[in-house]
This record gives C-alpha cells, sequence and structure tokens, in this order.
C-alpha cells in the first residue's frame, strides 16, 4: 500500500528536480555557446559608428612611412606620442597558418605513421598500454613545452643547424634500413625483433642513427661552399637564420598534436571492420597492400576529421607559440624565420591595452577569428566522424 | 622460371617508417621527461667545486655547467659558473678545454648562498665575531655554528613579523586600541633586537686568484663544502635542498628561492575550479543524457559541447577578461566598493575571476565525461527501477548515479589536470609575476577572491622569458617544470587508472 499523499510528494520533488537539472542544464548549454556572441558584440563596434575601420585597413598593405610600397604592418599602439599605428593583422593571420602548417607537417606523417603501426601490426596487450602512454604526451601542458621548445631546442638546434636538418633525412631512412637489416639476420634473431614490437626496439636504433648524424654532421658541414650552412643558406637561398624560428615552434607544437591526431586516427582505423581487411588479406594481399586499398580508403574520413581536429587545436595554442617563436609579426614562409601568432598576441596586449579602445577590441577581434575557425574545423571534423561510425555499422551489419 | 629476378614479396619500406614513427613519438616523450628529471633534480645535488688553472691568466673556482664545440672548429669549451658577481662583475665563464692548464678540488673550497651578489666560490680566511677572530681551520666550524644560530634567530624574526606584527597593524588602522599599540612597541623591539642580534659578525673571503672580501655574516643564508662532503651528507643536503624549493618563497626577482606561493595559488585556484565545475558539469551531463529529448537538437548541443574543448585556451581568457573581470568585477565594484574606485577590487583579475574562466574552460571535459558514464550504465538497470515503482529522481540518484561516480570523478581528474597547466587565460584574468599576500590567511573574510595569485606555470614562463640572467634561474625553471609535470602526470594516471577500473567493471559500453 502507497500512501496517496506520499505518492503526490514523490512526482512533486521528481518534477522539481527534472525541472532544476533542465533549468541547469540548459543555462550551462547556453552560457557555454554564449562565447561567441559576447564576442562578436564587442568586435562590432569596431565596424560601425564613428571612427569605424575598413577592413582593408585589417587585411590589405597600406602605405607606411619611409616605405615606397605598402606594407602589411601590426603596430597597433604607437611607440612615440604622436607616431603613426597600423592595424594590419594580415601577418598576425599569416603567422598563425604558418605555425600551425609547420606544426602539421611534422605531426601528421609521424602521428598517422604511428596509428597504422599500432592498428595494423601491434600485438592488443601493448597497443593497450601505448594509447594511454601518449595520452600523457598530449596532458604536458604548453608552458613546459614552449620552455623546452624555447631555452633548450632553440639554442641547441642553433649550434648544430646542420645536423638537426641531417636528421630529418636520416632518421626516416635509419627506419627503413632497420627493416632492410632485419631480413638479413638469422631466423632466429629476426623472430626477437618482431615488426609488432617494431615500435619499441627501433627506438635504441634511431638513437643510434641520430647520435652518428650529429657526430657526422660537422664534416658534412665542412663539405658545403664556405664550410658554413649558415652562410650557404643566406647565400644561396637568401634564407636568413632566427634562432627562434617557424621551425621550432613546429616541432614543439607538432609534439603537442601528435597525440591527438594520432587518437582518432587510431580509433577510425581499428574502427574499420574487421570483415573488410580480411577479405583482402585472403585474397593473398600483404598487410600493407590490405591497408592502402582498403582499410585507408575506408577510414579516410576519419582521418581527415582527425587531421582537422589536430590543425583547431595547432591554430590556438599560445604557450608553444609565444616562447617559441620570437614573436616578430612577419609575411614570410621560410621555416627559418620568426612569427607572431593571433593567439600569442592577444596574450601580450590584452592586459595592457585601454579598455574599449580600438587595440582592445581587434584583440577582441582576433579571439573572435580563432574562436570561429576552431568552432567550424571541430564540427566539420565532428560531422565527418558521425556520418563515418554510420557508416561503419552499416557495413558491419550487410557484412 | 627465373626466381632471383622477381622482387622478394614483402612489404616495402612503408611499414618500417610506421614503427619508426611510435619509436621516435616515444623517444621524443622520453628524452623530454628525462630532460625535466635531469634539469629539476640535478640542481638541488651539492655539485662539486673545480679550481681551474689556466693556460694564461689567474685561477678561478667554479662549477662545470655544460660543454659545446666552439662553432666553426674542433675546439670544445666548457661553461663553469663561478658565481662572486662582486669580485667578477659575472658569474658565468666560457673557457676552451685545451686552455685549462690544470683541474684540482681542493676539499676546502666553500660556497656561499648570500642574499645579495648571488652565490660565492672560493676560500674562507676567518671569520671575525666582535673582536674574536676563528681563522684558519677553526673558521669552519664556527662559521657552520653561527649560520645555526642565525637560522633560529631569522625564524623567530619572521615569525613576529608575519603573526603578530602586522595583525596588530591592522587592528591599529582600523581603530585606536592602547593595549595593540603597547604590544606592537613591544614586538618591534624585540624584532630590533634580534636584528642587532645577526649584525656584527663579518666573514673574510678570499677568491681562488687571492682577492679578498669582507662579507657581513648577515646576508649569509647558506654555507657548504661540496668537495668535503661525502655521498650521504650530499644526499641529505639535495633533501633540504627540494625542501626548501617546495617550502620556502621566491627570491631575487624570482630567480633564487622556492615555489610555494606558486604551489599554493595553483591549488588554491584548482580547488575552487573544481567546486565550480562539478556541479554544473554533471547537471548538463544529466540533463543532456537523461532528462531532454533525444533528438536532433540535443545530437547537436552535444557537437557543440564537444567542441568547445576544442576551442582555443586564450579565447576562454578573452571572454573572462571582457564578462567576468570587465563586465561583472566593475558592476561589482560600482555597487559594493565605490569608495575605494579607481583602484578596483573586483574589476581586476584575481582568484576568483580565474578560477571561473578555467570551470569554463574544463566545463566541456566533465560534461563528455559525465555523458559518457551514463551512457554505460545498462538500460535494463533504469527499467528495473522505473518497474520498482521509482520516480525518475528516485531511478537516477539511487541507481544510475551511484554508477556513474567513477566516470564523474575521471572528469574532475582530467579537467583539474587540464586546468593545472594552463597558462595563457590567466595571464588574463588574475595571475601574478609575484604576489606578497598568499589568497588565504588569518584575517576576515580568510579567502581574499579578489586577490591576484602566484601559478606555477606562470611563473615558469616568466622566470623562464623575463629575469635578467636566465641562464642563472633555468635550473629552477626546471625544476618547476618537473614539478607541474609530475602533478599533472600523476593526475592523469588516476583518471587513466579509474577509467580502466570503469571499463572492467562494466565491460565495453552498453549503449554506446
Amino acid at each position: 500500500m502507497t500512501d496517496p499523499r506520499q505518492l503526490r510528494r514523490r512526482r512533486l520533488r521528481d518534477r522539481l528536480a527534472t525541472l532544476l537539472i533542465t533549468a541547469g542544464g540548459v543555462g550551462v548549454v547556453v552560457s557555454v555557446l554564449a562565447i561567441g556572441v559576447f564576442l562578436a558584440w564587442e568586435v562590432v563596434p569596431l565596424f560601425l559608428g564613428e571612427g569605424a575601420l575598413a577592413p582593408a585597413e585589417l587585411w590589405q598593405p597600406q602605405p607606411v612611412e619611409g616605405y615606397a610600397e605598402p606594407q602589411h604592418r601590426w603596430r597597433p599602439e604607437p611607440l612615440v606620442a604622436g607616431d603613426a599605428v597600423h592595424y594590419g593583422m594580415a601577418p598576425l593571420a599569416w603567422g598563425t597558418l604558418k605555425a600551425a602548417l609547420w606544426a602539421l607537417l611534422f605531426a601528421v606523417p609521424l602521428a598517422l605513421g604511428a596509428a597504422i603501426h599500432s592498428a595494423l601490426y601491434m600485438p592488443r596487450r601493448l597497443r593497450a598500454r601505448l594509447k594511454p602512454t601518449l595520452e600523457l604526451m598530449e596532458a604536458l601542458p604548453g608552458v613546459v613545452i614552449g620552455f623546452v621548445a624555447g631555452l633548450v631546442l632553440a639554442p641547441w638546434v642553433e649550434r648544430h643547424l646542420a645536423g638537426a636538418l641531417a636528421l630529418v633525412v636520416t632518421l626516416p631512412l635509419g627506419a627503413v634500413a632497420a627493416g632492410g637489416l632485419r631480413a638479413l639476420l638469422p631466423a632466429f634473431l629476426r623472430a626477437r625483433l618482431s615488426p609488432g614490437w617494431a615500435g619499441l626496439w627501433l627506438a635504441p636504433w634511431l638513437l643510434l642513427v641520430g647520435s652518428l648524424t650529429l657526430w657526422l654532421a660537422p664534416a658534412l658541414e665542412a663539405g658545403l661552399p664556405g664550410g658554413d650552412l649558415r652562410g650557404w643558406l643566406e647565400a644561396t637561398w637568401g634564407l636568413d637564420v632566427a634562432s627562434r624560428n617557424a621551425l621550432i615552434v613546429g616541432l614543439a607544437m607538432g609534439f603537442a598534436v601528435i597525440p591527438g591526431i594520432y587518437a582518432l586516427a587510431e580509433d577510425a582505423l581499428s574502427g574499420v571492420p574487421a570483415s573488410l581487411g580480411e577479405g583482402a588479406l585472403a585474397l593473398g594481399a600483404t598487410r600493407w597492400q590490405t591497408l592502402w586499398r582498403v582499410v585507408l580508403p575506408a577510414a579516410g574520413p576519419g582521418i581527415f576529421s582527425a587531421v582537422m581536429i589536430g590543425a583547431g587545436r595547432a591554430v590556438g595554442e599560445t604557450m608553444i607559440v609565444l616562447m617559441a617563436s620570437g614573436n616578430t609579426a612577419l609575411m614570410s614562409l621560410s621555416p627559418l624565420e620568426g612569427l607572431r601568432s593571433l593567439s600569442a598576441t592577444i596574450a601580450i596586449e590584452l592586459p595592457e591595452a585601454a579598455v574599449g579602445a580600438t587595440h582592445y577590441r581587434l584583440l577582441f577581434l582576433a579571439a573572435l577569428l580563432l574562436f570561429a575557425f576552431t568552432f567550424l574545423v571541430n564540427t566539420l571534423a565532428e560531422v565527418v566522424r558521425t556520418r563515418l561510425r554510420r557508416r561503419y555499422r552499416r557495413l558491419e551489419g550487410s557484412a | 622460371m627465373r626466381p632471383f629476378l622477381t622482387r622478394r614479396r614483402g612489404e616495402g619500406p612503408w611499414p618500417w617508417l610506421a614503427a619508426g614513427s611510435v619509436a621516435l613519438s616515444l623517444s621524443m616523450l622520453a628524452g623530454l621527461l628525462l630532460l625535466l628529471a635531469v634539469g629539476g633534480l640535478g640542481h638541488f645535488w651539492p655539485a662539486e667545486v673545480s679550481e681551474v688553472t689556466p693556460r694564461e691568466g689567474a685561477p678561478f673556482a667554479g662549477i662545470p655547467v655544460r660543454e659545446e664545440r666552439v662553432v666553426g672548429s674542433e675546439r670544445r669549451e666548457r661553461l663553469y659558473f663561478t658565481g662572486n658577481l662582486d669580485l667578477d662583475g659575472e658569474r658565468w665563464r666560457w673557457i676552451p678545454l685545451d686552455a685549462i692548464a690544470a683541474l684540482e678540488a681542493p676539499p676546502e673550497l666553500v660556497v656561499l648562498e648570500r642574499r645579495r651578489w648571488g652565490d660565492f666560490l672560493g676560500h674562507l680566511v676567518a671569520l671575525e665575531d666582535g673582536g674574536r677572530r676563528h681563522a684558519g681551520a677553526a673558521a669552519w666550524p664556527a662559521l657552520e655554528e653561527r649560520l645555526a644560530t642565525l637560522e633560529t634567530l631569522r625564524d623567530e624574526r619572521d615569525h613576529l613579523r608575519d603573526a603578530v606584527v602586522a595583525p596588530l597593524v591592522r587592528r591599529l588602522e582600523q581603530g585606536g586600541d592602547p593595549a595593540a599599540a603597547a604590544e606592537l612597541a613591544r614586538a618591534n623591539a624585540r624584532i630590533r633586537e634580534l636584528q642587532t642580534a645577526m649584525q656584527g659578525a663579518t666573514l673574510v673571503l678570499e677568491s681562488v686568484d687571492g682577492r679578498r672580501l669582507e662579507q657581513p655574516l648577515a646576508e649569509v643564508l647558506r654555507a657548504w663544502r661540496p668537495n668535503a662532503m661525502s655521498p650521504p651528507q650530499k644526499l641529505a643536503a639535495w633533501g633540504r635542498g627540494v625542501w626548501r624549493f617546495l617550502s620556502e618563497g621566491p627570491r631575487a626577482a624570482n630567480s633564487a628561492g622556492g615555489v610555494w606561493p606558486a604551489i599554493f595559488g595553483t591549488v588554491m585556484m584548482v580547488l575552487l575550479m573544481s567546486v565550480v565545475v562539478t556541479p554544473f558539469g554533471v547537471l548538463a551531463g544529466i540533463y543532456l543524457n537523461e532528462v531532454a529529448r533525444q533528438g536532433p537538437f540535443t545530437r547537436l548541443v552535444r557537437i557543440g559541447v564537444r567542441n568547445l574543448a576544442g576551442v582555443p585556451s586564450i579565447v576562454y581568457g578573452v571572454f573572462g577578461l571582457g564578462v567576468f573581470v570587465h563586465g561583472i568585477g566593475g558592476s561589482l565594484d560600482a555597487w559594493f566598493f565605490a569608495d575605494s574606485l579607481p583602484s578596483p577590487t573586483f574589476g581586476t583579475g584575481g582568484l576568483l575571476w580565474a578560477s571561473l574562466t578555467l570551470a569554463l574552460l574544463t566545463l566541456p571535459v566533465v560534461i563528455v565525461a559525465t555523458e559518457e558514464g551514463l551512457a554505460r550504465v545498462p538500460e535494463h538497470q533504469r527499467e528495473g527501477a522505473l518497474a520498482l515503482g521509482a520516480t525518475r529522481m528516485e531511478m537516477l540518484t539511487r541507481v544510475v548515479l551511484p554508477m556513474t561516480v567513477p566516470a564523474m570523478l575521471t572528469g574532475l581528474i582530467l579537467a583539474v589536470a587540464r586546468a593545472a597547466g594552463e597558462v595563457a587565460p590567466l595571464m588574463l584574468v588574475g595571475v601574478a609575476k609575484l604576489a606578497p599576500q598568499v589568497p588565504v590567511d588569518g584575517e576576515f573574510p580568510f579567502l581574499h577572491l579578489e586577490r591576484k595569485f602566484m601559478h606555477l606555470g606562470y611563473h615558469i614562463y616568466d622566470t623562464a622569458f623575463h629575469g635578467d640572467d636566465v641562464q642563472a634561474a633555468m635550473p629552477l625553471v626546471y625544476a618547476t617544470a618537473l614539478l607541474l609535470v609530475l602533478v599533472i602526470l600523476v593526475l592523469n594516471l588516476t583518471a587513466i587508472f579509474l577509467r580502466h577500473h570503469l571499463r572492467a567493471r562494466h565491460g565495453v559500453a552498453s549503449r554506446a
């Protein structure tokens, strides 16, 4: 027997709680989504009313005193009173994209390679250990990576430029050579060094190759005309070498985005219905042929979304760029020159900008750009991923 | 048949490149952690001091730091930390290896840590103390004894200043109170007494090349003779060094001393953030998964929330600055703290605004983790509870939520780990280079939400990029970075362990 009054009380309480949860949930969701609206609200006065900026002032070269040609120039506060101010945001946007581009150039091959290896070759037990390890790598704070990149790596690369550049060539060659050498080994040793565990036993080998490269690099450099790589680069290619440059940023930020890309790409690859791959293998394809012709096309959208999410992270990363890039607003593609990104500019300049002034609102515009870009990229990636999951389910159903 | 002409059936170079990228990623991670560990922990080890005699010029004492190849030649050179900023005008010296005539490690070399001018490396000649002079072999024991006394005097003075004088001064500011005034005078007299007791003694020091220096003992913080120490003694000194790093405040424009205020500030901010983010994140997760009608709209919201996890942290900082600091904080100032304007109370960055900003930043993490946990609870559990007559509220609180607690905890831990490492938004909403007052003290209302605070991550950035002698601050930056990474790794490992435990208990996802 239930007391009807008690039942009513319980019902009432239930309705109240549901109401509370709904209010809380909707409130949180709305307030979180309000970020974009707020940023846009702060930016609108820039382009309306008196003293409005023309978009051309931001994105097209403007005449600068002392230069014949119009220039892209970011100098939002006069250095001395009465100086002209320039609001050219193009170098900042360029710097952001350039940093992201170099980071992705470094991270995408490594992350995809790691994902392919672990999805296709690794024993399940090892893969279950590798994933959390790379998750830990993702958790490393940007400020620590930026510190190591800016104060340890940058001076080191400056001193060992030839060796560092040579590593880019020798490490992949070393990995391939390891495969070739393994085929020559006696059978019992070859069984020990199984391809499934190659992710581990290749590490000391690559370390050896790397140290050998660094040891030989000075001799190689001496073989260049002039015996000095830096001078040669400048003379032949017109490249100026800055200590903190896009290469360092790309390396550091690539390190930071590898785990994210890896995790999503690995999910996409190992989510491909096993029947597809097994069919190809049964018809006599090698594992790599299976991957290239069957698994990759099936997982393509997932890998695309992984790269997109990596790009979103690279575009917005602040501390690494701030500490490793030198923060010079330039418009060059050269990997050996510095750059200044939107996010670093916000971090440096916003605390000092006068509230409500043009400079302040421009920095809000920068934030809005970052927000819009990452939101678009992530939405795209998420939609693609959802579609893909549905496709896998269908494929599995029909198999 | 010409078998030797057909290509051997293998998979080509690609699989090896793929394996190589795993190996490279792992080595980079290991290398980074190793670098931080060596750089951070090595700093506290009492390194041996060598007496270097160059082929030309005077000898000097120094601690070897690192070796490099001279650019454009085969020679190598070594960097020594030589200290003695007051004598030499600099603290570092590069010397080519082939220019060193002799290297020795005499046991009597002392290292003094001083309040001004940084470290001294050289010989201790004598300790002069009010007319008495301890010279030769007697000098070192006398110095050790005097330093121990100094330490206790200093502790007493600091205690008096913080625990007695400061509250009294505040009481006097609020209204005249004769008892307080008398007490204050007594405390100040005692402090002056202690100050005089600290003065007086002088050290006579001599650098390795024979220059004499008179050093007031009150300026010396610590002294040790690394070359005469046995390994256990060194280990003990190392332990004390680590402890001082964790428990003391920074000195010399953050380039020396410890990081205690930064640890405290980080923990405080993260705690406040958790208090805010947990209820809201869980509420939103429950709403999305249990209450809202599942349809295209919730799917859209879910994508939106997931995307917010990918929005750059600096954007949250800008939002926090605009909405919390200038919006809400400015209004609070205008309403409640109008008498102290134009100097802002809440209208500038502070602990509260930083915590709220980071709570917003980590909200998606908690929401997503809660949702995943809820989705993992088998549908029949819910149906069973409802069939037995429970209302939805009772079904949630008695059956579903208890099963989701580990998932929520995982989300919270991940959120904390993310928040502890985030620096960029804090630069806009309230972190300080040096905050003299921690945000918690014995004064009402005990927790000062409007105060600025120090943060481990920002401490790294600031010390590494804004100090005047970055080289000298490097070991401290390494140690701080190591500390931050350790905290975050431990948090993440806990989260990974919890999640693993959870999967093992519930099996694979039953509804996802």
